[in-house]
C-alpha cells in the first residue's frame, strides 16, 4: 500500500465526472488499480480530502472511433496468431489509453483533518486522486474499539491502522458470513483472542461443533487465565460438559428438534403426566425411556390421548437423549451455572461438543443460551447494579441459519429472542454461516455488525445489502473477490463499511504478550500501616 | 360473364430507386478511365495500373507529420470569423519527440476583408485580386508548417502532410516548386497521404477495385503498390501518384503523392515501416497525431468564442448587437 505518512503524494488519477455519492477518475494505463482500494480526492480549493473506494476499473481510450479498441485488440490477436508478437505496437499507449475508476465518495476529511463527514458536496472536478496518508483515517481511531480484528485493507495491501469493533457491540449481534475457507474459524478465534484479553469486560460462549477451536484458542498467552473449556467427550485439558436433565427444557427439545404439531402436544402430555414426580426440567425424559411397553402406557396413563406412533416417536428420541454421555439424570449437577459463573466472570467458554449430532449441539445451544439469558435478563430486573457489572457476553452459532432461519418456531425458540431482547440485557448473537439468505430478515436486522467475507452467491449478497448498517450496495464485486482472510466490516461505529484484513490467528498468538502477573497481596504487617 | 381488369400501370421507380440502379452500376461494370473526381484534371495518368509488391523498410530516423485544422468561430454570413492551425510532430527512431499543436490564427472573411486577410498571408506572388476563404488560410500556414520542417529535418527524413501534395491552387506554383527544390537539396522527402481519394476507374472508386484485385493478385495480406499518374509538370520534376497499402492489415489503401523525382518504392517502403500501429495499420501513425493535434473540436470553438465576447465587451457591442449578427438561426429555429 502506498499509504504515505507525509510528503508529496504521487497522483494515481484525476476526477473528472459522477455526482455526489460517485466518482470517476482517469488514470494511467498501467495504474494498478484495486476493488476496494481506498484513495483520496485532494480538493485544492476547499481543503477537502474525499475517501473514495474503488467499486469497479474499465478501459477507457482517448479515440471515439466505435469498435476500435476491439479491432486493436484484434490486430495484436492476428500477430500472435502468426507467431509475430510485435509486428503492430500501439505508439503512445500511455496517452491514448487509460483506466477509469468508478468509486463510491465515502465522505470527505474537513481541512482541519479532525471530522469526516458524509458526501454532501462534489470535489472540485479534475481534481488530484491519491494514495491516502496513514492520518487520512485518523477520524476512524476511536470507532475502532477494544476488539481487534485485523488491520485495515485498501484493494489487497494492508494499511498499518488496527481495524476492530466496539466489545459492546457484541450485545447488538454479530454477524460472520462467508462461504467455506474464506476464514471464517480465522475470524472467529481473532474475536474470542480479544474477548479473552479485555480483561473481564466481556464473555464469549463458543459452542464449537467440529471440535476445530480447542487446540487454536488454548495456544493464546491468556488462555490459561480467561479460557475455560468444556467437552462432551473425553479430552485432555478439559472440564466434563455434562448437562443435568433437569436443566433442559421442553422448549430446548423444540429448538433443536423437528417435531409435529401431534408430537408436540405428545411432549405436553408427558410433561403434564410425569409432572413434580419426575423432578424439574427434562428429568421426566429418563423414566419415560426405560419404558418398555409403550402400548399400555398410552392405554392406561396417558388414556390413549396419543397416537402409538407419535409416542414411539419421542420415546426413541428420548432414549438417545438419556443415552448421551454428555446428559446426566443428576440434578445437582449443574454445567449450566459453572459456565454462566466463567461468562459472568468475562472468560470464553467453549464448549467442545464434536462427537454429538447437529440436533443434539443445538439442544446443548440452545439449553446454555437459555440459560445465560435467564441469568442476565434476571439480574438485569432484579439486581440492576450487578447487571451493569456483567460483562457483555455473546454466544456463538456456528451454521446459524440451523436456528435463525423464518421456519424455525419462534414461540420456544431461544435464539430469536436473544437476537430481539438480548441488547438491552447486554447478552448479544454471534451468527455464522455460509448461506445468510436462509436466516430470517427480521432477525438479520437485528445484527448490528457485519463482517463480510467472501461470498460467491449473489443472493447472500443481496440479503446482506438490506440488512447491513452501512451502504454495501455498490460492493457486490468486492464482496465476490474478497480472498481469504480479507473482509469488509459494517456496523454502525464506522461511518462506511470498512474494509480488513483479519490478522492470522497463529501471528495473534504469537505477538500477544502474556498477561501481567498479578500483583502480589500486601503483607498484613504492611497493609496495617497503609490502613 | 367474368372481364379481366387491364393491367395497373407499373409506378414509375423513385428517384432512390433510380440513383441506387446508377450506383450498382458504376460499381460493378468495371471500365478502365481513370480520373479524379475534384476536377482539376492536371493528372496524367498512366496508361496501365499495374500493382506491385511493397518490401518493407527500416523505418526512417526522422520523421515529421503536417496537418491543419479549422474552425468557424462566428458566422455572420457576410462576415466569418474564423481559426485555423497547422501542427507539426516529429517522431525519431519510433518516439515522439515534438508535438506542436501549432498557433491559432484567427482571420475575418468576406468581401470587404479580402485585402486585409490578403496582406495577412504574407505570401509573394498571390493574386492581387484573389479571394480568400478557411481553405486558402488552412492551406498557407499548413503548407508554412511543411516550410519549417523541412527546414529542421535532418538528410533522409520524411515529411508527411495530410491529403495531397498540391497546395490550395490560388498558392502560387513558385512556392510549391521552391519548397520542393529545397527538399532535394536537403535530401528529405516530401510525401502527401490522402485518407479518402476522389480517384476513380469507370467512374467508380478507383482505390477500392485496386484492393480487391491485390488481394487476388498476393493475396490479402500483402503490401502493395501501383504508380497511378503525374502531375504539375510546373514544379520542378513534377509529383507522381501512386496508391499504396502500407501494412498487411491495412483496411484501406491510401493514395500517395511523391515528388517526381524520386523512386517510390524505397520511400514508400520506409513510410510504411511508419503504419505499423495496431490502431491504425497502413496509415502513418505520425499523421494521425498531427490530425488530433490540428483538431479544432467544440469545446475550442466555444472558448474562443468566449474570448471574442470578451473584446466585443471591452469594445462597446452591445449584446445584443452581436447577437443579431453571429446567432445561429438553425440553432434557434428548431426544424422538424
Amino acid at each position: 500500500m502506498s499509504s504515505e505518512a507525509g510528503g508529496p503524494s504521487v497522483t494515481r488519477g484525476r476526477l473528472f465526472g459522477k455526482n455526489v455519492l460517485e466518482g470517476e477518475f482517469r488514470a494511467a494505463p498501467d495504474e494498478d488499480l484495486f476493488l476496494g482500494e481506498l484513495l483520496v480526492g485532494v480538493d485544492e480549493g476547499t481543503g477537502r480530502r474525499y475517501l473514495f473506494r474503488v467499486v469497479d476499473v474499465t478501459y477507457g481510450t482517448e479515440h471515439r472511433e466505435p469498435g476500435w479498441a476491439e479491432r486493436v485488440a484484434g490486430t495484436l490477436l492476428g500477430d500472435d496468431d502468426r507467431g509475430e508478437a510485435g509486428a503492430h505496437p500501439l505508439y503512445e499507449q500511455s496517452r491514448r489509453t487509460y483506466r477509469i475508476a468508478r468509486c463510491r465518495c465515502l465522505g470527505y476529511l474537513t481541512p482541519d483533518g479532525f471530522d469526516f463527514r458524509k458526501p454532501k458536496s462534489l470535489p472540485t472536478q479534475f481534481s488530484r486522486v491519491v494514495a491516502p496518508q496513514t492520518t487520512d483515517f485518523d477520524f476512524l481511531r476511536g470507532r475502532m474499539g477494544d476488539l481487534p480484528v485485523g488491520r485495515l485493507r485498501s484493494g489487497e495491501s494492508e494499511v498499518d491502522f488496527a481495524v476492530g469493533i466496539p466489545g459492546s457491540s457484541l450485545a447488538s449481534h454479530v454477524g460472520i458470513f462467508a462461504t467455506t475457507g474464506m476464514g471464517k474459524s480465522n475470524l472467529l478465534q481473532v474475536l474470542a483472542g480479544g474477548v479473552l484479553q479485555s480483561q473481564g469486560r466481556y464473555g464469549l460462549l463458543l459452542v464449537d461443533p467440529h471440535g476445530e477451536h480447542r487446540s487454536a484458542l488454548a495456544r493464546h498467552p491468556w488462555a490459561t487465565e480467561r479460557l475455560r473449556t468444556y467437552a462432551a467427550r473425553r479430552l485432555p485439558n478439559t472440564n466434563t460438559l455434562r448437562v443435568s436433565l433437569a436443566e433442559l427444557s421442553v422448549d430446548d427439545l423444540r429448538t433443536a428438534y423437528d417435531w409435529s404439531r401431534p408430537q408436540e402436544e405428545a411432549l405436553f402430555e408427558l410433561e403434564r403426566f410425569y409432572g413434580s414426580t419426575a423432578g424439574a426440567g427434562l428429568a421426566w425424559l429418563l423414566p419415560f425411556s426405560q419404558l418398555d411397553d409403550l402400548a399400555p402406557f398410552r392405554e392406561i396413563d396417558l388414556n390413549g390421548r396419543v397416537a402409538l406412533n407419535t409416542l414411539q416417536v419421542v420415546h426413541r428420541r428420548a432414549r438417545r437423549i438419556v443415552e448421551l454421555d454428555c446428559i446426566s439424570a443428576d440434578p445437582n449437577l449443574s454445567v449450566g451455572g459453572a459456565i454462566v459463573r466463567d461468562l459472568t466472570q468475562g472468560k470464553v467458554v467453549l464448549v467442545d461438543v464434536s462427537g454429538l449430532g447437529s440436533t443434539e449441539e443445538v439442544l446443548v445451544a440452545s439449553f446454555l443460551a437459555r440459560r445465560i439469558l435467564d441469568e442476565w435478563s434476571g439480574a438485569y430486573l432484579d439486581e440492576p447494579d450487578r447487571h451493569e457489572r456483567m460483562p457483555t457476553v455473546a454466544i456463538v452459532l456456528e451454521e446459524a441459519q440451523r436456528v435463525l432461519s423464518s421456519n424455525r418456531d419462534r414461540e420456544s425458540n431461544v435464539f430469536p429472542r436473544v437476537a430481539r431482547e438480548g441488547r438491552k440485557f447486554k447478552v448479544g448473537l454471534c451468527a455464522i454461516t455460509q448461506q445468510p439468505k436462509l436466516l430470517d430478515d427480521e432477525l438479520l436486522s437485528q445484527f448490528n455488525t457485519f463482517f463480510i467475507l467472501g461470498l460467491a452467491d449473489e443472493k447472500d449478497r443481496n440479503i446482506l445489502r438490506g440488512s447491513s448498517k452501512q451502504d454495501i450496495s455498490a460492493l457486490g464485486t468486492e464482496i465476490q473477490t474478497l480472498m481469504p482472510g480479507e473482509c469488509l466490516l459494517a456496523n454502525l461505529a464506522a461511518p462506511f463499511a470498512v474494509p480488513a484484513k483479519v490478522h492470522l490467528w497463529s501471528e495473534v498468538c504469537r505477538t500477544t504478550p502474556p498477561p501481567p502477573a498479578p500483583r502480589l497481596a500486601a503483607a498484613p504487617n504492611v497493609s496495617a500501616l497503609v490502613d | 360473364m367474368a372481364v379481366a381488369a387491364p393491367p395497373l400501370p407499373a409506378a414509375p421507380p423513385s428517384s432512390l430507386e433510380t440513383a441506387a440502379a446508377r450506383l450498382a452500376l458504376l460499381l460493378t461494370r468495371g471500365g478502365s478511365d481513370l480520373a479524379e473526381a475534384s476536377g482539376r484534371g492536371d493528372l496524367e495518368f498512366e496508361a496501365v495500373v499495374g500493382l506491385r509488391p511493397l518490401p518493407p523498410r527500416p523505418a526512417p530516423a526522422d520523421a515529421w507529420a503536417v496537418d491543419g485544422g479549422q474552425a468557424l468561430v462566428a458566422d455572420g454570413r457576410c462576415v466569418q470569423l474564423v481559426v485555423t492551425r497547422a501542427a507539426r510532430v516529429r517522431f525519431r527512431s519510433g518516439r515522439c519527440v515534438l508535438e506542436d499543436e501549432g498557433e491559432l490564427r484567427a482571420a475575418v472573411l468576406g468581401p470587404a476583408e479580402a485585402a486585409v486577410a490578403r496582406s495577412a498571408l504574407q505570401l509573394p506572388g498571390l493574386a492581387s485580386d484573389c479571394a480568400v476563404d478557411v481553405n486558402l488560410l488552412r492551406d498557407r500556414w499548413e503548407w508554412d508548417a511543411v516550410e519549417r520542417c523541412l527546414f529542421e529535418a535532418e538528410p533522409g527524413a520524411i515529411v508527411l502532410v495530410d491529403g495531397d501534395l498540391q497546395p490550395d491552387w490560388r498558392i502560387p506554383s513558385t512556392f510549391l516548386a521552391s519548397l520542393l527544390e529545397r527538399a532535394g537539396e536537403r535530401g528529405v522527402v516530401l510525401v502527401g497521404v490522402t485518407k479518402h481519394s476522389s480517384l476513380s476507374r469507370g467512374g467508380a472508386p478507383l482505390l477500392g477495385q485496386l484492393e480487391v484485385e491485390a488481394a487476388e493478385l498476393f493475396g490479402d495480406r500483402a503490401r502493395w503498390w501501383a504508380p497511378l499518374a503525374r502531375t504539375r509538370p510546373d514544379v520542378g520534376y513534377g509529383l507522381q501518384v501512386v496508391a499504396a497499402r502500407l501494412d498487411p492489415d491495412a483496411r484501406f489503401a491510401f493514395r500517395v503523392d511523391l515528388p517526381g523525382d524520386v523512386d517510390p518504392e524505397p520511400v514508400l517502403g520506409a513510410l510504411a515501416a511508419l503504419c505499423d500501429d495496431a490502431g491504425f495499420p497502413g496509415y502513418p501513425y505520425p499523421l494521425a497525431v498531427a490530425d488530433r493535434l490540428a483538431a479544432c473540436p467544440r469545446w475550442l470553438r466555444q472558448e474562443v468564442r468566449m474570448q471574442l465576447e470578451e473584446h466585443f465587451h471591452r469594445a462597446g457591442v452591445p449584446p445584443q448587437v452581436r447577437e443579431r449578427a453571429f446567432a445561429d438561426r438553425h440553432d434557434l429555429m428548431e426544424r422538424s
